[in-house]
């Protein structure tokens, strides 16, 4: 899941550029995680003792676990651990980049240090916090009797509870509910995503909370509801959805985004089968629809 | 534009983003600065301007940045049509590198990547 974001971090910090990360997820579809790289992302070796045991391999035929081991430079338990973790997006993008030679294993730990100082924790925890919403949140639309659907929804709310401590800088509390009626708000900022499966995805609020998030995504003060504070709104849904699709890209499945519309006063009518997901911030609740 | 200042053309139908994009550009040097809000208009002010320069969302109304783009190219071969969106999928990679996109850059964009950009051509 997050490969795509490490790949956007490549790209916006330009340790790549557009070519090369596409053609290294192309190449990523058939790439072969190797341990170095899983080692180098742990901190447990430098891109050099990783160069030494590849070497070693030239000569010994042995496995880089095995020479890790003998060499000192890892434990029995860390291997045991790497070989756990051997499919993370961002390190299969990782290794494709170095097989691709678009990276070298320097850049690769450089960029890897970086990405994990910018997101604010370590790459193993970024994982736990992913597996833990994402097997909630799953939990969650399995009980309203989604199956196949009910994946794809809880990727859609655990990247927006991602997206929503990233750009609008406030950790959300989530409440997922079938929607049982029509929904009338007063500020309703939509976009309509269609392909292999056709989603209406929505922020529904009142005027403060739409002002707040606004403010907040801008990282401006808007105190009235005008273009900006719509266009403000309408940018985040957008760029949600954007990393979204292009999460679903990279599982094989093409979507494309419609332009986004902000409407007031504005009823939703319930089509049967739908979601709000209530975002419970400091500074108030909106609701994020999902059709 | 009579002056000498390179022109870049701005096309996003966020106002958001336009504004954060001029601000950004202000910083970066002195430029003839177009703004076009949807994919229509983004082909006619490329028209009208003949920017030296285009930063190109794909997401647009009236038509998407991957139309506007071929027209463009169309109009002039060699122009730098650096897209800028945020649905980087696999299909509008490819389609922008193959219809002639000199970038792509995924938002969230940053400065310090615009910044490269305008201070590689002028």
């Amino acid at each position: 899941m997050f490969s795509q974001y490490f790949g956007n971090f490549l790209l916006n910090k330009g340790y790549i550029n557009a070519g090369q990360l596409t053609d290294a997820l192309e190449y990523q579809k058939s790439v072969h995680l190797k341990l170095g790289v899983i080692a180098i992302n742990a901190g447990y070796m430098t891109p050099a003792q990783v160069e030494e045991i590849h070497n070693m391999q030239k000569k010994v035929d042995k496995r880089f676990g095995e020479l890790a081991i003998e060499k000192g430079y890892i434990t029995e338990a860390q291997l045991n651990e790497m070989l756990a973790t051997q499919k993370q997006g961002h390190l299969m993008l990782g290794q494709a980049l170095i097989d691709r030679k678009h990276l070298t294993m320097e850049q690769l730990q450089e960029a890897l240090e970086s990405y994990k100082k910018e997101s604010g924790m370590s790459s193993r925890q970024y994982n736990v916090v992913q597996k833990d919403d994402s097997e909630q949140i799953g939990k969650v639309f399995q009980n309203f009797g989604e199956t196949l659907l009910g994946k794809m929804y809880s990727d859609y709310v655990t990247l927006l509870i991602k997206n929503i401590i990233r750009f609008v800088d406030d950790a959300p509390i989530v409440e997922i509910n079938q929607m049982k009626s029509d929904i009338t708000a007063e500020w309703y900022t939509s976009q309509d995503i269609g392909g292999k499966i056709v989603l209406h995805t929505a922020i529904a609020c009142d005027k403060d909370r739409f002002l707040t998030l606004a403010s907040r995504f801008a990282k401006e003060e808007i105190k009235e509801p005008d273009e900006l504070a719509q266009a403000s709104v309408g940018e985040f849904l957008n760029l949600h959805n954007g990393i979204f699709l292009v999460n679903m890209s990279n599982n094989g499945v093409e979507l494309e985004m419609q332009p986004q519309q902000v409407k007031q006063n504005h009823t939703y009518r319930n089509p049967g089968k739908a979601y709000v997901v209530t975002c419970h911030m400091t500074w108030g609740d909106f609701d994020v629809i999902l059709a | 534009m009579s002056n000498n200042r390179p022109t870049i053309l701005i096309c996003d139908d966020s106002l958001l983003v336009r504004k954060q994009m001029r601000d950004c550009l202000a910083e970066c040097g002195d430029f003839n600065i177009v703004e076009a809000s949807s994919g229509q208009s983004s082909v006619e002010l490329f028209r009208q301007h003949n920017p030296d320069l285009v930063f190109l969302d794909i997401v647009m109304p009236d038509k998407n940045g991957i139309e506007a783009l071929k027209e463009m190219i169309a109009i002039k071969k060699d122009v730098k049509v650096v897209m800028l969106s945020s649905s980087g999928t696999r299909s509008h990679l490819k389609a922008a590198m193959e219809a002639g996109a000199s970038d792509f850059i995924q938002k969230p964009w940053e400065k310090s990547q615009i910044e490269h950009i305008v201070r590689s051509l002028f």
